[in-house]
């Protein structure tokens, strides 16, 4: 499905040295790392906001490394959501599928599809500014998922969420995964998330993916290293 | 509760500008209104009117082309980066250090007779002048657009120019709209460049100086009350049109 062969990337004092994994068809993949290691320029970086430096992405085979990003296929959820503050929420859904072309029905057909299983019915004809975090993040779900993408890239998508708020949405996700069947890959620094959603976890540091697993199996080992560690000191 | 006494200075301290610019208008404006008789007569006089719409046409046609050329400039000064950027943006910035009648000079030496004493020489004294307002607000409205909302429309699809015109363009539109209504004020109120660019056709601000120094400052106070009425009713309106705007948008 998504391959990265030794991408590298230099932008701003962020790194991303040697990257390489494959995400397969269906797959829900984590990347998890602290603040500053790359998480985000890595997921800039897949969808085709930045070129690398060194290094080849393919999807499904093809070789996507000097493609636009509005030719890849990818959708992107960025932290803070970026939904269009000056567009309705049913607009911001529908931005992508306007751009396809679709005609009015088949839009309205998608974009009333997408808020059911969402739960935003409710909130279509309202604009961005007015929605709680929550909903934010569902819109913007939404509005990704719209263009089919081939590949969701999600940017810490809970972590400006409270914690009852994050748990249950954490358990829609799974239902929307099983629903919608999506592969994707989420970026986050917090061991639950990747626990209750991932199939496999990235570990990232300084720029480099250090260790790759199941993430209970990620889990113990990061648990030994860190005794280890500890013991060291 | 006890007084902020220095919030009370410094408005204090502030109100002497504001009253310094209003009472200026508010006196041009009584005086003329004792001599109403000769404000009629020049609202009747077909020259005054003749300049009064050449100002105002030639003004619109500054902020258009300021627009059209100046929001393209403003949208890379904000997105891109590149090794002579803070020399581009000190050239925008230019025209605000230079005397206006130098403006006159350096244009009428470098196209010569190609704009003395015609519109195009009036407007390309007027975008000389004030094209710098609208480059700097499309830049700074730019700015205040979150590039990941550029990044996401590309995702979604959007190409980079129809990414541009349904998410930055729209976004922008306050900031831009505003410095475009601030180049047509600076424009109106151009005189040191078309006196020596083009005196002619008569602009409203140049028969004012005309009719002071021919006629005296009692027929010249009427162009100047006519003119100032109506560049503050455009130029409120014009604010009032952006106030709209900006609250549809929220």
């Amino acid at each position: 499905m998504l391959r990265l062969e030794k991408v590298c990337k230099d932008w701003k004092g962020f790194k991303l040295k040697d990257i390489s994994f494959e995400v397969k068809k269906g797959e829900y993949f984590i990347v998890m790392g602290h603040s500053g290691a790359g998480k985000t320029l890595l997921l800039e970086t897949i969808a085709g906001i930045y070129k690398p430096d060194r290094g080849r992405i393919y999807l499904n085979g093809e070789d996507i490394t000097e493609i636009p990003p509005e030719k890849r296929g990818i959708a992107y959820i960025p932290q803070e959501y970026a939904l269009f503050p000056h567009l309705s929420v049913y607009d911001n859904i529908a931005f992508g599928l306007k751009i396809r072309r679709f005609n009015k029905s088949e839009i309205e057909k998608t974009v009333k599809e997408l808020a059911e299983i969402l739960g935003i019915v409710h909130i279509l004809k309202r604009k961005p500014k007015t929605l709680s975090g929550g909903e934010k993040q569902r819109v913007a779900i939404a509005r990704a998922l719209a263009i089919k993408p081939k590949l969701l890239l999600l940017d810490e998508p809970f972590s400006n969420l409270d914690y009852q708020i994050r748990s249950k949405l954490i358990e829609e996700m799974k239902k929307w995964r099983k629903e919608l069947e999506f592969t994707a890959i989420h970026v986050t620094h917090n061991f639950e998330e990747a626990i209750a959603l991932g199939d496999r976890v990235g570990i990232m540091t300084n720029g480099s993916i250090e260790l790759i697993g199941k993430p209970k199996k990620v889990a113990k080992s990061l648990t030994f290293s860190m005794i280890k560690s500890e013991k060291v000191c | 509760m006890k007084r902020d006494y220095t919030d009370i200075f410094f408005i204090f301290l502030g109100s002497f500008l504001l009253i310094y610019i209003i009472l200026p208008i508010f006196f041009l404006i009584v005086k003329q209104c004792l001599d109403f008789e000769i404000l009629i007569q020049t609202l009747q006089d077909d020259i005054v009117l003749n300049a009064l719409k050449n100002s105002i046409l030639t003004a619109t046609a500054t902020a258009l082309i300021s627009l059209i050329f100046g929001v393209p400039l403003g949208y890379i000064l904000a997105r891109k980066d590149f090794k002579y950027k803070s020399f581009v943006q000190g050239i925008v910035d230019v025209p605000v250090v230079i005397p206006h009648s130098v403006v006159g000079i350096m244009l009428l030496v470098t196209f010569s007779d190609a704009i003395l004493d015609n519109y195009l020489g009036i407007i390309s004294a007027m975008l000389f002048v004030s094209a710098s307002f609208t480059i700097n607000s499309a830049r700074d409205g730019f700015l205040a657009v979150d590039v990941n909302l550029e990044n996401v429309a590309r995702t979604l699809g959007a190409g980079k120019l129809r990414t541009f015109f349904s998410i930055s363009l729209p976004l922008a539109f306050p900031s831009i709209l505003s410095g475009a209504i601030m180049t047509w004020a600076r424009a109106m109120s151009e005189v040191g460049a078309l006196l020596i660019v083009a005196y002619y056709p008569k602009t409203a601000q140049i028969l004012v100086l005309d009719y002071f120094e021919n006629y005296g400052l009692r027929y010249s106070m009427p162009i100047a009350v006519i003119l100032i009425t109506l560049s503050l009713c455009l130029f409120a309106f014009l604010r009032f049109l952006l106030w709209r705007f900006s609250n549809a948008e929220t």
